[in-house]
């Protein structure tokens, strides 16, 4: 069954490393509800990307491991539902 | 073989005089440097404008790498391909801006899903053009994200010697694949100061080799202890790790039959008494209907590829399922294993030697001998003895005992791949070289040429069907220019077999678009200088393929096969592995 998860991805902060990461999920075909990303304001070498999604448990487990085979990705987590996104997203958004 | 450019010494000296103002260098010598470091000495490319200052720069060092001019982009990445499966070196390439570039897009697509480490150059439009549409720019990086397993635009010549460490070290550690580095024309051209070159050690967000759990390996020995009817399935990582000898090691001590992939073939003896075939939807009768009779399935350095799987819901469901993989993404992603090794095959293999006891299957391997001996019966012995016109199987039949299965037999895709993967008896690693996840057409060719530059002392035979040799067909030419002694077997049929196969079985035998007619392929070879043979007649295939085997350069042979000869066994699309059929199923069935 489809829900809404938050996944957190930290990576560099290369040229194309968001594309890469929205291409997985678009390869995918999982929904993007919502999506932030910006440079790690001490290191602007490092980057966050925090992306609402709306797809499946087993699905979202999948991608989790395809994001972090990508080279620049340190790493993915998520969570379920959106209250996470919310707090995130408003984290950043104060920076 | 010999290259044909006039050899120089390269035209700056290294300063070793530390007082002394180091000399400035361009960014296209940092490159050339950058690659004689590691250890690069065959390029597979072609000029552009975009990439001229780099030529430029080789002409003054064909010393220490042997450029070979292609005659399009992409018969140089499946020459680096070739290159790079047969000596587990990377393949370098070179290619222009724009149409050179995307022209290597279906190679590294192709090097991308079968794991071959290939590092491509590209050269790229000035810095202050980029995004201009200027003359031959194309978005290069984006357009290679979804193929590449890594890649990068470097525009500052300062740049660019680290950008060629990390992709070496990314080609070819962890999950090997193919990377590109894009260069602007500005960064070529710029002088900097020379330094010292650094091989790359390490990535901080890249972990290539996953730190082995002895809890995993435990569980696993576990299962394989207990088992009763346990069954290996082994992968390309059995050769990528050079894990063969554990392979090996590991089923005589427990046992355990093997199956090998696609990309697996050559990981274990073919006249090994544990080998019991080749797997997939053209595999063994044998091991694809005991796969679903199997009590404990070992994947070992393989995806589950749904060529190999079938229906997945009809896959394996008794088995308990080991997976051993170096890939996490791979783990669960078709098969859900119960227990997962994430670790490189060779490391998991030395240590399951280590957990598992010894034992014998010996009734649970003449159940697949049982029913291999069935498809001898049905389907082998027919193709080795037919009565009318050539068969593809016959001709592989001899070429595999001519060369003792110990050439490196390089095959395009269609029927022809499937019959030489079935009756080639591969006996060595990375001697079997295919397209297997992208099924690339057209690969073949070009591939057969960068394996025979990679190992020059063995046998390199391309089989080739009459579709995919057209192909590629230009890379005869370079075959020519470099004297490059591949010998090309086109099995000639007339027809796009597989695609007819399907027409056949499953679309009413509506061969829509699927029939050619062909060129006089004798005459194309001699137009390369190169020796060519067509033959029809039974009698006269055997002193064919010897006549072939024998000659010291390059060799075409033609094989004029029956038109409308299928592959079986086979597991028709959407149907689970138990449903391998041996011949056509009756009308109305």
């Amino acid at each position: 069954m489809k829900q809404e998860f938050t996944l957190e991805i930290h990576s560099d902060n290369n040229f194309s490393v968001l594309n890469r990461i929205v291409n997985i999920l678009n390869r995918r075909r999982v929904r993007i509800k919502k999506l932030i990303a910006h440079e790690d304001e001490s290191d602007f070498k490092r980057g966050v990307a925090v992306v609402l999604l709306f797809t499946t448990a087993d699905m979202m487990e999948k991608v989790k491991h395809q994001l972090e085979k990508l080279i620049e990705v340190e790493n993915a987590v998520y969570y379920e539902g959106s209250s996470e996104y919310c707090e995130l997203s408003s984290k950043h958004s104060e920076v | 073989m010999d290259a044909l450019l006039t050899k120089t010494k390269p035209a700056i000296e290294s300063n070793k005089d530390s007082n002394q103002p180091k000399l400035k260098i361009s960014g296209s010598e940092v490159l050339l440097r950058s690659l004689v470091e590691e250890g690069v000495d065959k390029i597979f490319g072609y000029p552009g404008g975009a990439i001229m200052p780099v030529y430029d720069a080789l002409y003054h060092y064909v010393d220490k790498l042997n450029h070979i001019l292609v005659r399009h982009e992409q018969g140089a990445i499946h020459a680096a391909q070739g290159y790079a499966r047969v000596t587990g070196r990377p393949g370098v390439v070179f290619a222009t801006s724009g149409p050179g570039a995307t022209n290597l897009v279906t190679g590294l697509a192709d090097a991308l899903i079968d794991s071959t480490p290939v590092v491509c150059i590209t050269g790229q439009v000035f810095a202050h053009l980029l995004g201009t549409d200027a003359f031959q720019e194309t978005d290069v990086v984006n357009t290679t994200i979804p193929v590449t397993k890594w890649n990068i635009q470097v525009t500052e010549a300062k740049d660019i010697a680290d950008a060629v460490a990390k992709a070496f070290y990314i080609a070819c550690s962890g999950r090997p694949g193919p990377v590109l580095v894009d260069i602007t024309k500005n960064a070529q051209n710029e002088m900097i100061e020379e330094a010292e070159y650094h091989r790359c050690e390490g990535i901080r967000t890249y972990r290539p080799k996953p730190v082995m759990q002895q809890s995993q390996v435990d569980a696993a020995a576990a299962l394989i202890n207990e088992a009763k009817r346990p069954y290996i399935l082994a992968g390309q990582d059995i050769l990528l790790s050079g894990a063969t000898k554990e392979l090996k090691e590991f089923s005589e001590k427990t046992g355990i039959p093997v199956a090998c992939t696609l990309l697996g073939l050559g990981s274990f003896p073919t006249d090994h008494p544990n080998y019991v075939g080749f797997l997939g939807m053209h595999g063994n009768y044998g091991p694809n209907l005991n796969t679903n009779e199997c009590d404990v399935l070992i994947g070992i350095g393989m995806r589950f590829d749904d060529r190999v799987t079938g229906n997945v819901s009809k896959y394996a469901r008794q088995a308990r399922v080991i997976h051993i993989e170096i890939d996490k993404a791979e783990i669960h992603k078709i098969i859900k294993a119960e227990v997962a090794v994430h670790a490189d095959a060779k490391e998991a293999l030395q240590a399951l030697i280590k957990k598992c006891k010894p034992n014998q299957h010996k009734e649970w391997i003449d159940r697949f001998t049982k029913l291999n001996d069935l498809e001898y019966e049905k389907v082998t012995t027919k193709e080795f003895n037919p009565s009318g016109v050539l068969t593809m199987a016959e001709v592989v039949h001899h070429i595999s005992n001519f060369t003792n299965g110990e050439a490196v037999v390089v095959t395009d895709v269609g029927q022809h791949q499937m019959t030489t993967s079935r009756y080639y008896k591969f006996k060595n690693p990375r001697t079997c070289v295919t397209s297997g996840g992208a099924g690339t057409m057209g690969f073949a060719l070009p591939a057969a040429m960068g394996a025979k530059l990679g190992v020059p002392e063995k046998e390199v035979i391309a089989v080739i069907g009459d579709g995919g040799y057209q192909m590629t067909v230009q890379e005869l030419g370079t075959i020519m220019q470099y004297k490059i002694p591949v010998k090309i077997v086109v099995l000639n049929n007339n027809f796009l077999g597989m695609v007819r196969q399907w027409q056949q079985l499953f679309h009413g035998k509506r061969y829509s678009c699927t029939e050619m007619q062909n060129p006089d392929f004798v005459k194309i070879a001699e137009a390369y200088s190169i020796p060519a043979r067509k033959v029809e007649n039974r009698e006269d295939l055997q002193g064919a393929i010897k006549e072939m085997l024998a000659a010291k350069t390059p060799y075409f042979l033609e094989a004029v096969v029956g038109k409308e000869d299928n592959v079986f066994p086979m597991v028709p699309a959407g149907q689970g592995v138990a449903d391998v059929l041996l011949e056509a199923p009756k009308a109305g069935q």
